[in-house]
This record gives structure tokens, sequence and C-alpha cells, in this order.
């Protein structure tokens, strides 16, 4: 049964396109904006009324970029440093995750539950005694706590909590019938499990490289010298000697560190969208 | 063959000799400046010229982070050896006894004229005879001001009414009005634009000086005081009335000619190398009150955690030299007396002329820092919250002021 | 699991029983258990409860980071923080706004945008590019980005409401709208997450349900209230419990935006934290806030999944 058509299709169609990029520019004009500024110097950035084109390309900008602090250094550190916390979270909370749905043994909920309660806890509770614990080891100042932090922290247990859900969604003959074949478990973990488990470890992967990417407070806290810095440290430190934002750094050194970004992002995107939707994380 | 056996052992000991007399003061400083760095790599070249084999590596700490991370890495385990502070900071690291007493060092040393530096400028360093720290740039706030606005609106510049003695901060009010009826531009930008931020007391301070008033003194509070009320007030009315002192909020950079006047420190007339627009210095107003320049302080300090507190001591003493602080001069107003004397000073910067640089000097020999405390952060914390409630347009100047002064009061004592 | 029913026509081959080899592996289970939990587990010992044992323990102590000095002092920062401290509620109250603001917000968001988003049309792919874009950026990009453009008249956003007429407002300096500004651009940059969850969760739907509804005459709205959104339940609660945990945490999108300000208007509890040990050295003060932040959290998680719990 179909209604009779009192407005015309096409209405309908260029409505919603109309709805929809109304919606989309609050999402959309800050990365516009942000482009345009960087190529700007700081009167044309402040000038009334505002130009989205920018006058003149400034590439200079760009250049002084790397030439205020080395950061070509802290955009390297960034990219390895959320690259190690995704392998290495990606391994233990497979396998972790794996216990909890799989294998039967004693505590297992307790102790699922109670890592649980490392979700709720902020960094901020918990960053000060980790401070002292790593002043003790020696490892301020060093990528060693930028590194293991996350794996074992809020985001390391948000991982094991998705693998655990997927693992549970899947269907237990294959494993059965390996075990039945005598395969042991790391057998099974290694060679049936976790291929299996490739959307969820997509989904995993995602989420914990931009925690990484993102994460402010610990590099803030643990390191000092401005070759360890990641990114976020990086563009905050584009200030004068008193303390005043140098825009036009600050924005060309955002967009620099955008862009990569979304780069990856659209030419994966179907996958990053395949992988939450066969990840379990729907519920 | 046979001698390539001596070569690895040779090199290891040269290798192993040279770890041991190299040895490197870690230095903390705020300042990315290129100019600024090179100056003090310099020093660190001509302080190796004395001790080879030791080296000082700086690092570069944002301001807006620099005390918490300072703070991270003395309680973290690797100090630095020497760094910067600012007045702000002075007497809670005082007070925490973090710093080294450097006195001995610099007293005992004829060369290095611990009499020459200016008793005023030193008062925060110092807790009777003990000496925490060196201040490198004792740099007053002064005025400039857009002259071509200035001539655009008919009136007499600031430099002009200050050698009349018509430079009060009713003229700078008046000023500002009528640049900003007659003009794009605003009248008034408070200091770095910062006013109702981070700047808040460097705004309101020197006018409520200038009316008789202070922050506190005593461990009481004293921004609830008619003067200091009537100070405020007439900042106020600049913004909300009179409408030319650049509101909470909007952008009216003076150094892209956005504003008229502003008052800030000596440094920043860098900015004004790519100005297209004619300036000029002028000293801050005088109020019906006090005439007392206000400055804002840094210094040079020794961190006791530090490993190396002697060595780092030495360097401390090469750096404030009088040498050195003359070559400092350039960007740092100098605390030594001897060298704001000298005809070199009056011409150390390439940008302000002789006469100008008496307006600073001046302001070096008699100012005062801001107010300051050991409990200062909460102070901050406290009274911005308050502060916040002046910024707009039906605000009771007054209630506020004492709500400000409630706020504070418990960490005054 | 399933029983096949055997046929006497066609017998089914025997499997030889399993019984050894499970029985063993079920025995070696507990090992390989602990052993793949191991990793995990040593360092959320290390690295989470010894750190919430370190801070709970702080909290009733008097700690300073710049001097070292500690003193115990029992229940007083608890005292000072619920009886003396009037920003401790101050700052309380705002995290309450800005969860209570944030979350029906992102959620009711996130599922429109599924819902527009959940069929083929030519674009649809950009589009969710689009709306997923700033949740890889970082935050700090994000704030520095909004910051500028929420400036008084010269601010973007202010120019653009101009051209239609509008005066806005202040944004970040005024204490009623600071809350609003910074809980819209939070919204903004994560909403694109839970829009993607819901999109798949949307996608696992036959289409046939819908269908077979709107054959009967059921109206679109209907459907999506009887049928979609139930279907949703187990979604919207992990996107919810999601949201809501992640909302106490926000702390540097704060930091760069308003600094707390003004007036302590957007001061939440985390950013107090962070305050009090990073800016006054406090350490013990800010174990105390923590210890209460955690109890907070827990006992939001538990309503939500008792209020879940009693629904189905």
């Amino acid at each position: 049964m179909t209604t009779p058509a009192r407005v015309p299709r096409w209405f309908t169609q260029a409505a919603w396109y109309l709805a929809l990029i109304g919606l989309s520019i609050p999402f959309v004009f800050p990365f516009l904006w942000m482009v345009s500024s960087s190529f700007k110097n700081s009167t044309e950035m402040f000038a009334f009324p505002p130009t989205l084109i920018p006058e003149t390309l400034r590439w200079r900008n760009f250049v002084q970029v790397f030439e205020y602090q080395p950061f070509a250094q802290q955009y390297f550190n960034s990219v390895y440093i959320a690259a190690l916390v995704t392998i290495a979270t990606i391994l233990v909370s497979s396998m972790a995750g794996y216990a909890f749905a799989r294998i039967r043994f004693r505590f297992s909920t307790l102790i699922f539950f109670l890592m649980l309660t490392a979700l709720m806890m902020p960094i901020e509770v918990t960053i000060i005694p980790n401070f002292f614990f790593m002043r003790l080891l020696g490892l301020v100042n060093t990528h060693v706590p930028l590194i293991v932090l996350p794996v074992f922290g809020s985001s390391g247990v948000v991982a094991t909590f998705l693998m655990r859900q997927y693992f549970l969604s899947l269907p237990t003959e294959l494993e059965e019938a390996a075990m039945i074949d005598g395969m042991g478990r790391f057998g099974i973990f290694f060679k049936i499990a976790l291929p299996l488990a490739r959307p969820a470890l997509g989904s995993v992967g995602i989420l914990t490289f931009l925690y990484s990417w993102n994460s402010f407070l610990e590099p803030l806290v643990f390191v000092n010298d401005l070759n360890l810095f990641t990114l976020p440290l990086a563009l905050n430190t584009f200030t004068d000697s008193y303390g005043l934002p140098l825009w036009h750094l600050q924005l060309a050194a955002t967009t620099l560190s955008v862009i990569p970004i979304l780069v990856v992002y659209v030419l994966a995107q179907r996958q990053v969208v395949e992988s939450f939707a066969m990840s379990g994380m729907k519920g | 063959m046979k001698l390539a056996r001596f070569v690895l052992p040779a090199v290891l000991l040269v290798a192993l000799t040279s770890l041991a007399t190299a040895q490197q003061l870690r230095f903390t400083v705020w300042s990315g400046n290129e100019a600024h760095l090179s100056m003090l790599n310099g020093f660190a070249d001509g302080f190796a010229e004395m001790r080879p084999g030791v080296s000082v590596q700086f690092d570069v700490i944002p301001f807006g982070d620099y005390v918490q991370k300072v703070t991270l890495q003395l309680a973290g385990g690797n100090p630095p050896d020497l760094g910067w502070l600012a007045e702000a900071s002075a007497p809670t690291f005082i007070d925490a006894g973090v710093l080294a007493d450097v006195s001995d060092a610099l007293r005992n040393d004829p060369d290095y004229d611990f009499a020459d530096f200016s008793e005023p400028a030193l008062g925060l360093w110092e807790r009777g005879d003990a000496v925490y720290g060196v201040p490198f740039s004792t740099s007053p706030f002064i005025v400039y001001f857009n002259r071509d606005l200035f001539e655009q609106a008919g009136l007499t510049p600031p430099d002009v009414l200050a050698e009349q003695g018509a430079w009060t901060w009713e003229a700078l009010k008046e000023s500002a009005a009528a640049i900003a009826d007659g003009s794009d531009a605003f009248g008034f930008e408070s200091v770095d634009g910062e006013g109702y931020g981070a700047r808040v007391w460097h705004t309101l301070v020197p006018i409520v000086r200038g009316y008789g008033g202070e922050a506190w003194s005593d461990g009481a509070c004293r921004l609830d005081s008619p003067e200091a009320v009537e100070a405020v007030q007439l900042y106020h009315d600049m913004v909300y009335e009179d409408a030319s002192a650049v509101p909470p909020g909007e952008q009216g950079d003076f150094f892209t000619g956005r504003s008229g006047i502003t008052i800030t420190q000596l440094s920043r007339v860098s900015k004004l190398a790519e100005a297209d627009f004619d300036w000029g210095l002028a000293p801050m107003p005088s109020g019906p009150a006090e005439d007392v320049a206000v400055i804002g302080q840094a210094a040079v300090v020794v961190f006791e955690a530090g490993q190396q507190t002697e060595l780092a001591t030495e360097f401390l003493a090469y750096m404030t030299n009088k040498e050195n602080v003359a070559v400092m001069a350039e960007f740092f107003p100098p605390a030594r007396r001897s060298v704001l004397d000298s005809e070199a000073f009056l011409s150390s910067n390439p940008m302000v002329t002789p006469q100008q640089m008496e307006i600073v000097a001046s302001g070096i020999a008699g100012g005062r820092v801001l107010p300051n405390h050991p409990n200062f952060p909460q102070i901050d914390a406290a009274a911005r919250p308050v502060f916040d409630e002046l910024w707009n347009a039906d605000a009771d100047v007054a209630a506020v002021m004492t709500r400000v002064c409630d706020a504070i009061d418990a960490q005054l004592q | 699991m399933d029983q096949v029913p055997s046929t006497p026509a066609t017998p089914r081959p025997q499997k030889p029983p399993p019984r050894k080899g499970a029985r063993s592996l079920r025995a070696l289970d507990e090992i390989y258990g602990y052993l793949f939990v191991a990793p995990q587990l040593t360092g959320f010992l290390l690295f989470v409860i010894g750190p919430l044992v370190a801070v709970v323990i702080y909290s009733f102590q008097e700690r300073n980071l710049l001097t070292g000095a500690v003193t115990n002092v029992g229940l007083q920062n608890y005292n000072d923080a619920f009886f003396t401290n009037p920003t401790f509620w101050k700052v309380l109250g705002n995290t309450f706004v800005f969860t209570a603001g944030l979350v029906p917000v992102n959620i009711a968001l996130a599922l429109a945008l599924a819902l527009l988003l959940n069929r083929r049309f030519p674009g649809v792919t950009l589009f969710r590019t689009l709306f997923f874009a700033p949740v890889v950026t970082s935050a700090v990009a994000w704030a520095i980005v909004w910051r500028f453009m929420l400036q008084g008249e010269q601010g973007t956003v202010n120019q653009v409401l101009a051209l239609v007429g509008v005066d806005g407002p202040n944004w970040l300096r005024s204490p009623g709208w600071a809350m609003t500004a910074v809980i819209g651009t939070r919204v903004l940059k994560n909403v694109g997450l839970n829009m993607i969850i819901y999109l798949a969760a949307l996608q696992a739907i036959p289409r046939e349900y819908g269908e077979a509804a709107s054959i009967d005459g059921a109206g679109r709205w209907q459907i999506f209230r009887r049928i979609t959104l139930p279907l949703l339940a187990p979604t919207t609660l992990v996107v919810a419990v999601i949201t809501v945990v992640g909302s106490l945490k926000v702390f540097d999108h704060i930091l760069l935006m308003t600094g707390g300000g003004p007036a302590n208007a957007t001061m939440v509890l985390v950013y107090y934290i962070y305050q009090q040990a990073f800016e006054f050295f406090e350490i013990g003060y800010a174990a105390t806030l923590s210890v209460i932040l955690f109890v907070i959290t827990l006992v939001l998680t538990a309503i939500q999944w008792l209020v879940n719990a009693r629904r189905s």
C-alpha cells in the first residue's frame, strides 16, 4: 500500500540532503577553518570579516612548525607508541578475553568484574601513584609508561571486554572439534579463535590506537624532553615565551597531525564500520 | 694488526675519561625564542671555555606548564640542575626548600660584585642572608601606544602628556574612549590580551596601587578598600561604559594595530618588528596616590635536588656576572645597577630609543613586584572565579571585591 | 550440543568417546585460564589496583608533591570536601550537569544520525565519514579550533549567527553559556563513535520486521518505537554506560576550552582533581577527591545495569 505522493520525490530527496548537509556543518567546518587558518599569518587570522580562503598561502608556517621544535620526531613518537600499544593490547586482551569467554577456571567471573573497575578509573586518579612507581623504576622521562599504562589500564580493559563479547558470540563447534583432535588451548587460540576474531581485533585496534594517539595527561606527567614529546603535547607547546598560543603555528601543526589520520580513516572507512558491526559491540 | 689491538682499548680509555670529565648541566627555561636560545647557548660556550668538558643543555618547557613540569621533574627523581623561575612561584618554591642557597658563592667572589644588584630587585629572592635566586629579568610594565591612532583622533600622545605630568589613569581612559569612538580599533588592550584570565592581577593591581590601594598586606586582603574599588571601577567603566577596552573573549591585538594602547613589558617590543603603524612608549599612568612602577621578575635558580649544585652555582654566577648581564640586557632588563646606568644599556635594543629606555630604567629602579604569597596558586584559583563576576555590564564592583576578599582571606594567613 | 536425531534408516556414525582428552583438557583449563589472563591480570594489579590502594591511603594524608612532606590526617580531607570547602559541591554539581547534559544529547543524536544514514543513497559513505571525522581527531586539536571559533563578537560562530540576525552570546566567557558550549563541542567530537555502534546494530535488524509491520499499516514512528527501539535496547545500554563513564572522565577538553571557568562554571570533578594534584601539589586532597569520583562512577554504572536488568 503506498500513500499517494503529494510531494514530488525530488523535493524530499533535496530536503534530506539539505538536512544532512546542515547537520554535518559543525562537524566539518572546524576542519576547513583549521586548514585555511594554517596558511594565514596572525593578522589575517583575526581579520574581520574572516576569510575562508586565505589571501596568500603562507607555506612558511608549515616549515616553521618543524623549526620550532623537533616536530617530525614528536610525530614519529606518537605513531610508534600508538602502534606498540595497539599490538600489545591486541595480544594481551585477546588472550584474556578468550580465557574469560571460553575457559572455565576458578574465580574467572570475579576477576573479570574486578577488572571492570578499571573502566571506572579516570587516569587522573591513578597517575600519581603510577608516577611514584615509575620513578622507583627509573622510568620517568621515557616512553615506557606511555606504552605500558594504556595496555593494562582502562583502555586495555575495554579491549578485553570487547574480545570477550566477541568470543562469546562465536559458535563453539570448531573449537570442540579441535579439542577432540587433541589440540591444546594455545593451539586452539592461535590457530582457530584468533583468526576468526578479526573484526573484533579491528575494533580493538582502532579504539586503542585512537586512545593512545589522543592521550594528553600521561605524556604531560611522564615526559620532559622535547624530543620525547607526543603530538598532543607538542601541539600545546606552540606558545611564545609568555604562554600565549602562536596560533599560526598551532593550527598548521594541528592540520599536519589531523590530515593523515583522516586520510587513513577515509580509505579504511568501510572496514571500520564493518569491524564495529561484526565485533559484537552492539551488545 | 698488532696496532689494531691497542686501538680499541685506547679508544675505550679516551671515551671513559671523557665521560668522566664530561659533565652536563640541565637548565630549564620557558622561552623557545631563537634569539634567546642562541644567547643562552653562547653563555654555555663561554662557560665551557672556563671549564672544559662542561656543557649546558637548555630544556624548553612551555610557560603554561612550566611550574607543573618542573615540580614533576623535582618529584620524579630527575631534577634539573638550574632553571628559570617566575616571581609568582618564588615564595612557594623557597618555602618548600627546593632551591639552593647561593649566597656564599656569590658574596665571596669579589669579581662578581654582589652589591651591584639593586636591593629592591633582590627582595623577593632573599630570606635574611640567604639568596635563593638571581633575577635575570626585572621588567617593568610600560605603556605602548599606537601613534597613528592618537594622531587620527587628534589626541596628545602619552609620552608628551607624561612630560607635562598629565599622563594619569583618567587621561588614559579618555584617550582610549576617544580612539574607540573615532575608529574601528579598540582604545585599550589589557596585558597580552589576557586581562580576564591569567593576567587579571597584572591588569588590575597597577591601577589599584595608583589609587593608593594594594592587593593584600600583612596577611589581610585589601582589595575591598575604597581605593581599590575605585580603581577597578575605572577599568570596569572602560570596558562597559566607554566600550574602549577590549572586552573578555574578544581579540584586539595591539601589535597588529587593533588597539590604541596597551600595557605590557619591554620584551614584547620584538612583536612590533613587522608593525605597519607608528608606535611609541610611555611610562605607566600616575594615579592620585602613587607613581610606583610594577615589575615582573624572573630569576635563575639552582635546584637543591640536583646532583651538581656546586657546578650549577658556578654557572649561575657566570651567567649573571657583569659582562653577561649586559648581554642579556638586550632582551631582559637587568637588575645590576652598573648595567642599568650604562650607555650601553640605553642603546641595547635597536628598536627602542635611549629616551624610551630611560622609562624602563626608572621603572626598574623603583618598581615593586606584583603581590606574591607562598599560597599564590591557591589564592589565584580562589580569586579568579570571583573576579570573573566583574565582567558583565551590571556588576556591582564593590560587592564583587568584597567577595574576592572573602574567598582568599583564609589563604592569606 | 545439538542432539542429532538418529533415524533407523541412516544410523549416525558413532563418535569415539572424547572423554579422556576432554577431561585432561578441562583439568589443564585451570592452568590455561590463569596463564591466558596472567599478563593482563599482573599489569592490572600493578598499575590499577596498586595505585587505587595507594590513592585510598593518600586520601587520609596531607601529601605535598613539591616538598615531599607527608602527614596523616585521618578523615580531615573528607571533612574538608563535604563540609568545609564550598567549591567541592559546586564542582560536584557541575559534574552532574555536564554528564546529564551530554549523555542524552549524545545518545539521541547518535541514534538520529544512525537512522538517517541507515540506507543506501549516493553519498551515504561520505556523510558517515564526515560525522566520524572528529572522533579520530585529537581532543587538543578539536578544542583549539573550537575555542577560536567560539570567541565573542569575532568568533566564527557568532559571525554566522549575525548573518541571520542573532546576537550570539560570549560563549566561553559567560558562566551560563560556557557549560553549553563545552557540552556541545564535546558531543560533536564523540557522537560519531556512538553513531557507528548504532549503525552496526541497526544493520543487524532484519528488514522483514519493519516491512511486515508497515504492511500491517504501522506508520514509521510506530515501527521505530515498538520494534526498532526495543531491539536496540542492549546497544543503548552499552552506549549509555560507555558515554556516562566517559563523560565523568572528560578533562583535557575542558582544560583547553575554558580552563574550568568562567567563575568555575565548567570545573568538573576530574579537572578539580588535576588542579589539586598538579597546580597546588596537594596529593592527599586530590586522592580524597579521586576516591569520591570512583565511588560515584561505580554507583552510576551499577544503577544503569540494574535498571536494564529490571527492564528485561
